[in-house]
């Protein structure tokens, strides 16, 4: 066969490919190492040599010509196989629906707050809800029958045991079994013996903060707070101090921060004084060291606690304190 | 407490406006609630720390803050008498303290000649002011002395006085008295009386009695000014759930000192106000005299503490302000502050005390922030902790979301769930919450009913602590995970059962716990039952094990208590102990490649009966299949064979790690499993 003829025969084999195998075997059957365009290659070998040079760049030329031509019976096909035309897809159809879980709020705001705290060094202790009354009480200078237990109604379970109405028996708790220098925070859930309402409730969390030292201030304390207020709400807050009474702190103080709703300009939030009420403070008292088997005043130290619901509802903007203690799906999704 | 913005100013050289006043209290001493107008005057409610409960429920005493923390002057009032010399006091009345360990004072005047009428307009408009009823001159001045000087007094009718005699007594057992309420009570040896030669006519600091008691005829009377030990009040008060303006003064404790010196202003007021003569002589029972109390204070110590360099002198100056006496003593070095305060201070015991008198008048915000230095500790956090949100992000990224659960329940979930180990509260507060949960699942199941009402499917999970008694202890157990499901939409019956083997799957996977097994042969004795089986369905529940230890269980809500609860579709659950699972989780592992080598399948169908354990099958399976036999996987069952029987689908994945087997090699081992099924009785299909 001449080249022309080899080149008619291959345009009208190329017409009756309607596959990606044929299309293959016609690939094969002319440019494979047996095929068509080698055997006329093998020949020219015998020919002379400016002959064999014209030949030679014809055949190869040729070569390209079925390279192109292939490529685009091969486009071709894919193209009719998928067949866009025929076929529809509306993405914009809901995904699948997958089970979805979710933390609880408190969780999520539970695990930015030990975050923080764990950057300032303060290692995240755990704690037991059935306390006794020494520790939630009498260790933490409270005795029998003292008018400042009034200012937590607590429920017992017998004369000794008591669900703790603070989180502060972990003061007394952890000292015991750890020497000084010490940074611990003690979330948990408390109790307290109170009517449910919107901002009440008898269950919610508190987080306990202790730091013990040689020689700690309340400027340590204010330098704390002022950063874990800081990095919680990513923005500067203000921070003051106001005068207070616990039985286990003195002085015994209670930060308050700017408000983070209005910036401390006065709003229906922080009933217009521009300042929220965030926590209970102080200096840890000489006899809670003495409780802990210290010498009372080698060590100074700050402790402090505040309410983990009150920033949870403050963050999301929940209005009712209740709904952190059910398992409503309703309420849970949203976070 | 009340207090009257123009009371207090009466003792001020400088007068303060009331919202003045509201600022420099809640900056220095005390949180004011609110400030209203009331007619000319403002009333300042403001809330009184327990701590200073015993000098500052008075409007000299809060005065006496205002002037201290103000730099301002503060005036008292008159409290000069002309006593009559022709009528002694004693010899109209006689006191006698038995009970003296529960009385530290007892101090009386007698003021006769008294006109019984309306008290002052003023006196009237103050005491209201106050919250306060008027009632009479006499009265009204109790009640207004009260007011300013925190002593409670009480005014008797010495003529209705048995004997003329009062005597400060422990109650008789099951002795009566009936308040000037008209309210009874019956007394123990526990309390503390007033009492005349015959009967008790008063609760001694809390509430007089019928009998002596002032009327529009009473000539003379006699005001008690006492000093009780404020624990015996406390709880007397606490027992007869009968609080009052006295009771609870006298609970934070007074400074026995001030009982002569409040009678002295109120016979002052009985003369100019109900024409009274106050007879001579201060009746007083006062055996052991309180002495000032001298404190030491380190200078240095102190100022650590502030984290602010206070001067000595500047620490002295304020102290003065509020009339606690100082100097300063040197040792060596170092410099004491010797402090005394006033008797009033009940407060004021050491050095950290004067701190927090120091701070507090100059103001937190002078304290500057300090960044704290020292050792680096390294924080942790602990394991238990760790591991806690570690389960509660599988659980919630396999689709299931947290619940948190009050820790009570009620009598009807005890009824309910057959529960009998509950630990009771003393002193609930409403019927909901009268025990603590000895398990999860009580709350989670009225979660489940709740969210049925809006949702398809309900699952949750919750991480907490339940209760229970133990050998007739209250216990806190162990942390426990709970997870429940329910779903309306089910295709195959206990879907849910089997949806949460899968959760308990993944979780314990990937805590790296691979030996769990689920162990359905419970012994099921009455009297030392567990109490999840008695909430869960006899048919659908197991143990959950790894290895020979049991780390929780699973199981169908009996349709019983569904019913009871008004849930209508079925609840699957499971609890695990988390102290159990926390123990065994291991967070090592080592990789294994995957077999470079070509993985030949069979298909194998066993016709079993309908009874039989598809875990008994796999078993045989695995046992006859060696460790060529690398994955057995079911993948079909069908139960609607004839003669009670079901098939079994399973497809056997042989792989070796070292080279591609053969046909030969893989047909001889299914070959085995064949005959190991067979010889259980079973008919195998190929």
């Amino acid at each position: 066969m001449t080249i022309e003829e080899i080149k008619k025969k291959f345009k009208e084999d190329l017409e009756k490919v309607s596959d990606k195998k044929m299309l293959e075997d016609l690939r094969v059957r002319y440019l494979g190492r047996n095929g068509e365009l080698n055997m006329i290659l093998r020949e020219i070998r015998e020919m002379p040599e400016q002959e064999r040079a014209q030949i030679g760049r014809y055949v190869n030329e040729f070569k390209n010509e079925i390279n192109e031509l292939i490529k685009t019976a091969e486009d071709r096909l894919v193209e009719a196989i998928s067949n866009f035309s025929k076929e529809w897809l509306d993405v914009t159809a809901p995904g699948m629906s997958l089970p979805r879980g979710h933390l609880h709020p408190r969780t999520i705001v539970l695990h930015k707050v030990e975050e923080i705290f764990q950057s300032l060094g303060f290692s995240v202790i755990d704690s037991a809800e059935l306390e006794t009354d020494y520790y939630n009480f009498q260790a933490l200078n409270y005795p029998k029958d003292h008018p400042a237990r009034d200012m937590q109604d607590t429920f017992y379970v017998t004369d000794e045991f008591l669900m703790r109405s603070q989180t502060s028996p972990n003061q007394v708790r952890y000292m015991e079994k750890h020497n000084p220098p010490l940074r611990i925070i003690a979330p948990g859930k408390v109790y307290r013996r109170d009517a449910s309402d919107a901002t009440h409730e008898s269950q919610f969390f508190q987080v306990e903060g202790l730091m013990v030292d040689k020689h700690i201030s309340i400027g340590h304390f204010k330098a704390v707070i002022t950063e874990f207020f800081k990095r919680l709400y990513s923005k500067e807050v203000k921070i003051r101090l106001r005068p207070s009474y616990f039985p286990f702190t003195e002085p015994s103080f209670e930060p308050d921060i700017s408000c983070t709703f209005c910036d401390g300009q006065g709003c229906r939030i922080c009933k217009n004084t521009g300042w929220l009420e965030m926590a209970g403070a102080g200096m840890v008292h000489p006899f809670v060291f003495k409780s802990a088997g210290y010498n009372a005043y080698e060590w100074q130290g700050f402790a402090f606690g505040f309410g983990l619901d009150r920033l949870v509802m403050m963050k999301y903007k929940i209005n009712d304190i209740r709904l952190l203690n059910f398992g409503d799906l309703r309420f849970l999704k949203q976070f | 407490m009340k207090f009257s913005a123009d009371w207090l100013n009466e003792y001020l050289k400088k007068p303060l406006k009331p919202e003045k006043m509201d600022e420099l209290l809640t900056m220095h001493a005390f949180e004011v609630e609110s400030i209203e107008k009331f007619g000319e005057d403002f009333v300042l409610d403001i809330k009184v720390l327990p701590n200073r409960a015993h000098d500052c429920m008075s409007h000299i005493g809060i005065a006496k803050e205002l002037a201290a923390i103000s730099s301002n002057t503060f005036v008292p009032s008159k409290i000069s008498v002309n006593e009559d010399k022709d009528v002694k006091a004693k010899s109209l009345i006689s006191v006698d303290v038995w009970a003296k360990d529960l009385c530290p004072r007892y101090s009386m005047r007698v003021v006769s000649n008294i006109k019984i009428g309306p008290s002052p307009k003023w006196m009237q408009e103050r005491l209201q002011a106050c919250g306060l009823r008027p009632i009479s001159n006499i009265v009204d001045i109790t009640n207004y002395v009260m007011l300013e000087t925190g002593q409670p007094l009480h005014a008797f009718d010495v003529e209705k006085v048995g004997g003329r005699k009062i005597i400060v007594r422990r109650a008789n057992e099951g002795e009566q008295i009936t308040t000037l309420e008209g309210k009874s009570y019956k007394l123990s040896s526990q309390n503390l009386v007033i009492a005349d030669e015959k009967v008790a006519i008063g609760i001694a600091g809390i509430k007089g009695g019928e009998g002596p008691e002032i009327d529009e005829k009473t000539k003379i009377v006699a005001v008690e000014s006492a000093n009780f030990e404020p624990t015996n009040i406390r709880r007397t008060s606490k027992a007869f759930n009968l609080r009052t303006d006295a009771s609870i003064r006298f609970e934070n404790g007074l400074d026995p000192e001030l009982t002569s010196k409040a009678l002295l202003r109120a016979a002052l007021l009985m003369v100019e106000f109900a024409d009274g003569r106050v007879a001579s002589g201060l009746i007083d029972v006062y055996p052991n005299k309180v002495k000032p109390r001298k404190i030491f204070a380190d200078v240095e110590w102190i100022q650590g503490l502030l984290g602010l360099s206070v001067k000595p002198q500047e620490m002295m100056n304020i102290l003065k302000r509020l009339y606690i006496s100082a100097k300063t003593i040197k040792k060596g070095k170092k410099i004491f502050i010797e402090a005394v305060p006033p008797t009033s201070r009940l407060d004021l015991q050491a050095q950290e005390d004067l701190a927090e008198e120091i701070v507090r008048v100059l103001g937190y915000d002078k304290i500057p922030v300090t960044v704290p230095s020292g050792i680096l500790i390294s924080a942790v956090k602990e394991d238990s902790l760790i591991y806690e949100d570690k389960i509660k992000d599988i659980l919630a990224g396999a689709g299931w979301s947290e619940a948190q659960n009050y820790s009570f329940i009620s009598d009807a979930d005890i009824k309910a769930f057959e529960i009998n180990n509950q630990v009771e509260i003393k002193n609930p507060f409403s019927q909901d919450q009268k025990y603590l949960r000895p398990t999860l699942i009580v709350n989670l199941l009225k979660n489940v009913k709740e969210n049925l009402k809006y949702f398809n499917s309900v699952r949750l999970f919750e991480i907490g602590r339940s209760f229970a008694m133990v050998k007739e202890e209250p216990m806190e157990l162990h942390n426990k995970i709970a997870a429940v499901i329910s779903n309306k939409d089910i295709k195959k019956p206990a879907e849910g059962l089997f949806e949460l083997k899968g959760l308990i799957h993944i979780l314990l996977e990937k805590l790296g716990i691979n030996d769990v097994w689920f162990d359905d042969e419970l012994s099921v004795d009455s009297t030392t039952m567990p109490l999840w089986l008695r909430f869960t369905h006899p048919v659908g529940r197991a143990q959950i094990k790894s290895g020979q230890d049991q780390i929780g269980w699973i199981g169908e809500i009996k349709p019983k208590i569904l019913s009871t609860m008004e849930i209508k579709e079925k609840v699957s659950v499971f609890e695990l102990d988390f102290p159990e699972v926390s123990r065994i989780a291991s967070e090592e592992r080592a990789y294994q490649p995957p077999s470079r080598y070509q993985a030949m399948t069979r298909d194998l169908a066993v016709i079993v009966g309908e009874m039989t354990k598809i875990e008994e099958v796999l078993n045989i399976i695995e046992a006859a299949g060696g460790p060529l036999l690398q994955d057995t996987d079911i993948f079909d069952i069908y139960e609607g064979l004839t003669d009670g029987k079901k098939s079994l689908a399973f497809r056997l994945t042989y792989q070796s790690d070292e080279k591609n087997l053969t046909d030969e090699e893989v047909n001889k081992i299914q070959e085995k499993i064949i005959i190991a099924l067979e010889e259980k009785g079973w008919e195998v299909r190929k």
